[in-house]
């Protein structure tokens, strides 16, 4: 499978006079395969948004390089600029011109035929508001016509930045239908979001970042099995009896007030097997398996701990607040 | 080509423009009726009365330059000493006036063409002068500042072509109306110095005359929108442009030009954009030389000069600088 996205290496710092130096991305690696509905996950302020920006020739670089549909980024980008379509961040509208006047003077600039606003608005659920002025609309109102404009071009790739932004329940859904025909179709999605049960249901593909580095990256289903503990949850009469059985058996058991959680369980027969032995049958056996939540918080570090306040994302260098020694341990990849 | 449509239809749906366009129209229709309501057509009387006076006031004039003469060379009957002349008899030698007493100079209450058009043309290129530069800072700011850059820029990634097609457009668009103001102005006013005034004295000089004004001022007009479209850009605000402008007459126009006089600079008007301004619209502008009255005894009235060549230079280099900077740093600039 060929790459439509290809990142080496980028970096980009921020410098202002108020708040100094940032790094905003520090050495981030990303590639995206044809096809693929790639989930881009990261804690607020891990440097998404501004990779996307460095991709789409918004924000300069200060170094790696980068490749668009074949293209090197940003030096040959308007040679593809047609074939990719994206919304950044909760892009902003002009609020005077209404949600079509907006659609039909890219369509304009871009040399698509303007008949494909219609559509577009019909695809986003916006046929009935299109001439109203965008001032007008509301938050997930804006996010349709962003996500409109995205689609205005028939793009190859999708580049969609936190399109689920402000979208009601049924908005969402919506989103991730024509995620999925779209996909259907052959058009490579990539897509940021925090609600990170969406991205396991619609993405194949995912890559998390944390403090402008890669932390993981591959199939969602292979991200998944690497932090599988292959755990069982087991519900029984006597749990303290069959946690020593269990141990005696030679797995690890936790014991919580009405189950017990096993680990290790390479065969779940064998918890049977060591309980049923001794007269001690099995009301409920499950396996837990990892999701996308649990294996984001623990790679990125986001996981509850006890009394330390939660931060943003601090940056690869400049940590806002240094975490006291000890509990700061359990924390992500620290540059 | 397809950016330029865009950008024209951009141009003409911003709310913006067509109030400035309303206003413009709204100034016009107010001059025009209230010159409408105060003119007639001179009756064939008043303009032998009108004709009468202009030739008796050179008549007298004529006569005041000759008992000037006749003064100087000792000719002058007694009695008539007490009149005042200058020492200087070609001052009033009505040969080396200006302009002479004309027939039209007599019709009160008369609208006549070829006396006000060039005042009316002034007043028209000022108007598109404060359009452009509202017009060409509006036009960019609003669009950095609501994301519509950044939503084109997705499209066609190239900065420098997307900025020039702004610019180009907006220039086209400006150069478009103001000729168009010009000529239904113009013609208007002719049509009623034709209808309900006098028409005047309308030579090819008049015309030739007229013609240069208006170019000159469609110079001013583009010079003033390029302004304007640099300084928002620079600062990815309207309020930037108008800031700067509002700072600059403020600080420079007024408060320089205090300081300068105070400390004695000389030819404080040199550092005025006003005065370049002035200069290229008239062609040649005079100033009171302070420095050289300095050291003179008595009255003096040593002047120097500001013309349109250097005038030109000076307001070009301006604007081209500024323009040059506002796509340097467009082209460098991180879009959030
Ligand atoms: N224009 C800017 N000037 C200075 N720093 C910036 C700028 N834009 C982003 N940053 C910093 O870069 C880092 C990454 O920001 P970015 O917007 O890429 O995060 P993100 O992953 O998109 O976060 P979120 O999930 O909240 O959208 C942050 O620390 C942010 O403060
Ligand atoms: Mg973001």
């Amino acid at each position: 499978m060929s790459a439509v996205i290809e990142i080496e290496g980028l970096r980009k710092t921020f410098n202002s006079v108020r708040n100094g130096r940032r790094v905003a991305v520090d050495g981030f690696d990303l590639t995206v395969g044809a096809g693929e509905v790639h989930g881009f996950l990261g804690p607020n302020g891990s440097g998404k948004t501004t990779t996307l920006r460095a991709l789409l020739g918004l924000v300069r670089a200060d170094g790696g390089w980068m490749n668009v549909l074949g293209a090197p980024s940003p030096t040959h980008l308007s040679q593809v600029a047609g074939r990719v379509g994206a919304i950044v961040e909760s892009p902003q509208f002009f609020g005077n011109f209404t949600g079509y006047r907006t659609l039909r003077l890219l369509a304009l600039a871009g040399g698509v035929p303007v008949s494909r606003v219609d559509e577009v608005l019909a695809q986003v659920g916006l046929q009935d508001r299109g001439d109203e002025r965008v001032k007008g609309y509301s938050l997930g109102m804006k996010q349709r016509l962003a996500v409109a404009s995205a689609l205005l071009k028939n793009p190859e790739l999708l580049i969609l930045d936190e399109p689920a932004n402000g979208l009601d329940p049924a908005g969402i859904r919506e989103m991730r239908d024509l995620m999925r025909s779209l996909a259907d179709g052959g058009v490579t999605v990539l897509i940021s979001s925090h609600i990170l049960a969406e991205i396991q249901l619609i993405c194949d593909h995912v890559t998390i970042i944390s403090r402008g580095r890669r932390v993981a990256a591959g199939r969602v289903d292979e991200v998944l099995a690497g932090f599988d503990q292959h755990e069982f949850l087991v519900r029984v009469a006597e749990p303290e009896r069959a946690a020593e059985l269990l141990r005696a058996g030679g797995l690890p058991v936790d014991v919580h007030p009405d189950h017990l959680v096993v680990g290790q369980v390479g065969d779940p027969t064998t918890i049977s097997r060591l309980l049923g032995e001794q007269g001690l049958w099995v009301r409920e056996l499950t396996a837990l398996r990892p999701d996308l939540e649990s294996v984001f918080l623990e790679l990125t570090g986001e996981g509850p701990q006890p009394q330390v306040p939660r931060q943003v994302d601090p940056g690869p260098h400049d940590r806002v607040i240094e975490l006291d020694a000890g509990v700061g341990e359990g924390r992500g990849d620290d540059a | 080509m397809k950016l330029v449509r865009a950008e024209l239809e951009r141009l003409g749906a911003r709310r913006f423009v067509q109030l400035m366009i309303v206003l413009l129209v709204l100034a016009f229709g107010a001059t025009a009726s209230t010159t409408l309501a105060g003119s007639h057509r001179p009756t064939a009387a008043e303009l032998v009365e009108a004709r009468t006076q202009a030739a008796e006031s050179r008549r007298q004039m004529d006569d005041v330059y000759q008992r000037c003469v006749d003064r100087v060379n000792g000719n002058l009957p007694p009695g008539a000493e007490e009149e005042y002349f200058p020492a200087d008899c070609g001052e009033v030698d009505p040969v080396r006036q200006e302009r002479l007493p004309v027939a039209t100079d007599f019709l009160p209450g008369v609208f006549v063409f070829s006396q006000q058009a060039e005042s009316l043309l002034y007043f028209l290129i000022a108007f598109l002068v404060l359009f452009g530069f509202l017009v060409g800072a509006s036009y960019i700011g609003a669009d950095l500042n609501s994301g519509g850059v950044v939503n084109l820029l997705l499209w066609r990634p190239r900065r420098m072509t997307v900025l020039g097609a702004k610019l180009g457009t907006l220039l086209g668009g400006v150069l478009g109306l103001s000729l168009l103001a010009s000529v239904v102005y113009l013609a208007t006013f002719w049509v009623i110095g034709q209808a309900a005034g006098f028409p005047g004295h309308l030579d090819g000089a008049f015309w030739r005359d007229l013609g240069a004004v208006h170019g000159r001022g469609l110079v001013l007009v583009l010079l003033a929108t390029v302004l304007g479209f640099a300084l928002a850009t620079l600062g990815r605000h309207t309020s930037a442009a108008l800031g700067t402008a509002a700072a600059y007459l403020v600080v420079w126009e007024l408060g320089a030009r205090l300081v300068m006089e105070i400390v004695d600079a000389t030819h404080p008007e040199r550092f005025m954009l006003s005065s370049h301004v002035g200069a290229w619209l008239s062609g040649r502008v005079e100033f009171w030389d302070a420095s050289a009255c300095a050291t003179a005894a008595g009255f003096c009235d040593r002047v120097y000069a500001l013309t349109w060549q250097p005038a030109l230079a000076v307001l070009i280099g301006l604007t081209g600088v500024l323009a040059g900077a506002a796509f340097l740093v467009f082209r460098r600039r991180d879009l959030i």
